[in-house]
């Protein structure tokens, strides 16, 4: 399963940090990613792309999910030598479109 | 007084819609309107205009903007407030007031919020990452973020419009409701702020939900933005204005609330550390909600401070594109080819290689399946003077007589090495003043 059928989500950026928000669905989705995208797994997914640590917050009144990547803009997108130079809000299905581990 | 006070969002970013400002300024029940429209890119612009004319600085956008609703808001006593000030509120307000004058708004008080100019108190900025400052570049600016009382200072007083420049985004909607109700609804109406300061982000655009095919294209043209209704203890309901297409419920304000967010226990603005954990979202209607549960759990000890900065030299931007058959391998090798070269360029710092439509976005691996007949390399290079990026031009260039066949379509800009900095300066450092006008 994709983690994209279990939440919606949405990125931003300050400066050097990038943020992602998952929201899922339900109480039964919220609970399944809480337990399978830790931050050792979304650091995984995220290094792919982007350097630096992955910090989680939980939300469970909200059946939000926040991570926080502090250092994954490198300088922020001003200095970006990417094509995407404002690519962060995308930065989502870096999540999105991966599967929900076992 | 009434038991509420209702704001609407009438622009997200300089650059937003102007229909929805308009709709504002006359619909019932609208007590304030706000243009959210200062970012780091237009404020970098503001700084680099009023550089080379002290008198400008302000968006260009504040007459377009202004001037279809200030004859309306006026007559209604329907406060405007916005951050169009940018890098000069003082020469921005001098311009509504002028602009109001040639409207035949004779009485229109303008009030420019002061003193989030500190680039001559930089020093005193404790920077997050002190290394910029031996990049060899400079500040454009230095700018901390002001906060709810000089714009709630400025209503009570009776400004019609206030301008601003560096405030933080939620104070400019929270200020008409703790300048009603006072500081037990501060924390609500930041939230409030929060939630209202990206326009359509709260109604329906920028939503990833796989489940749904999401609005129309009819319906994101006439999107509705969203205003709140604000209750004294904070509380709030959401909605857009009648028959505006929208999409406004619990989950879409979860991601908004959340938007650039680090900590959601502590969500620092100027007057407060806003606790959105216990935030509750109810839905009432269609795209109507209500909102609770805001906290605060106490104010910050110093404030926020941006540095625009600026190194020397610049980055290049450089696309070529390959078509037909076999364009994967030759674009593959016009990569390589083009890596040879600028590893060869002393002046190059860094750079990068990606595929549009392949890889340029997420910055993945190459090692993914594509499809389609064409694809374009696109290269990214920090560059430590304009000779050296003309050199980086000059090889993609290049690369059609001495690289694989069929390079073309050719394109290349130079954008300045910009940074913007965060640090934290003491409250005794940064002192907030009114400038009033009158049309």
């Amino acid at each position: 399963m994709k983690i994209r059928e279990l939440a919606a989500a949405r990125a931003g950026d300050k400066g050097s940090t990038l943020d992602i928000t998952l929201v899922a669905f339900n109480q039964q989705a919220y609970d399944t990613l809480v337990e399978a995208l830790t931050e050792e797994y979304v650091g995984q997914l995220m290094r792919r792309s982007v350097p630096g640590p992955v910090t989680r917050h939980l939300v469970p009144g909200l059946l939000a999910i926040k991570y926080v990547m502090p250092e994954a803009l490198e300088g922020g997108i001003y200095a970006s030598v990417r094509a995407g130079i404002h690519w962060q809000k995308a930065a989502i299905w870096l999540l999105l479109d991966e599967e929900v581990p076992q | 007084m009434s038991s509420t006070v209702t704001v609407a969002c009438g622009a997200g970013f300089a650059g937003d819609r102007m229909e929805p400002a308009v709709d504002f300024a006359t619909a019932e029940g609208i007590d304030a309107i706000v243009l959210e429209c200062l970012a780091e890119r237009t404020m970098i612009a503001g700084l680099l205009e009023r550089e080379k004319n002290p008198s400008l600085g302000y968006d260009a956008r504040l007459r377009p903007r202004l001037s279809p609703i200030l004859p309306l808001t006026f007559p209604r006593r329907r406060a405007v407030i916005t951050n169009l000030g940018s890098a000069n509120p003082s020469a921005a307000a001098a311009e509504v007031a002028r602009l109001a004058g040639e409207m035949g708004l004779a009485g229109l008080r303008v009030a420019a919020v002061l003193g989030d100019d500190i680039v001559d108190r930089e020093s005193h900025v404790e920077w997050q990452d002190d290394s910029v400052l031996e990049d060899g570049g400079r500040w454009l600016g230095v700018h901390a973020y002001l906060g709810v009382d000089p714009i709630a200072e400025a209503l009570r007083q009776g400004a019609d419009v206030v301008i601003t420049g560096r405030t933080t985004d939620s104070s400019l909607f929270a200020a008409p409701v703790v300048a009603a109700f006072g500081e037990g609804a501060l924390a609500g109406a930041l939230t409030v702020g929060h939630l209202l300061e990206c326009s359509g982000q709260l109604t329906g655009g920028n939503v990833a939900d796989s489940r749904e095919s999401g609005l129309t294209a009819a319906e994101y043209a006439d999107l509705g933005f969203p205003w709140a209704r604000v209750s004294a203890d904070g509380s709030a309901e959401f909605g857009v204005l009648d028959g505006k297409p929208a999409r406004l419920d619990p989950l879409g304000a979860t991601l908004q609330l959340f938007y650039e967010v680090h900590d959601p226990h502590a969500y620092l603005t100027p007057d407060a550390i806003l606790d959105f954990t216990g935030i509750a979202f109810d839905p009432l209607a269609p795209n109507r909600i209500r909102m609770s549960g805001a906290r605060s759990s106490g104010i910050p000890e110093r404030l926020k401070a941006v540095g625009f900065r600026q190194a020397p030299g610049c980055i290049a931007d450089l696309e070529i594109s390959y078509a037909g058959h076999g364009c994967r391998e030759r674009v593959l090798i016009a990569a390589e080819t083009m890596r040879i070269r600028l590893e060869a360029i002393p002046g190059v710092s860094r750079f990068n290689l990606d595929f549009v439509g392949i890889n340029s976005v997420l910055g993945l691996g190459v090692d993914i399946p594509w499809e389609g007949s064409e694809v374009r390399l696109h290269v990214g290079a920090v560059c430590d003077s304009d000779a050296t990026a003309r050199s980086v031009e000059d090889e993609i260039y290049a690369l059609t007589l001495s690289g694989p066949a069929g390079g073309c379509g050719i394109r290349s800009e130079r954008r300045a090495h910009l940074s913007v900095e965060s640090g934290l300066i003491a409250r005794d450092q940064v002192t907030t003043s009114l400038g009033w006008y009158t049309a």
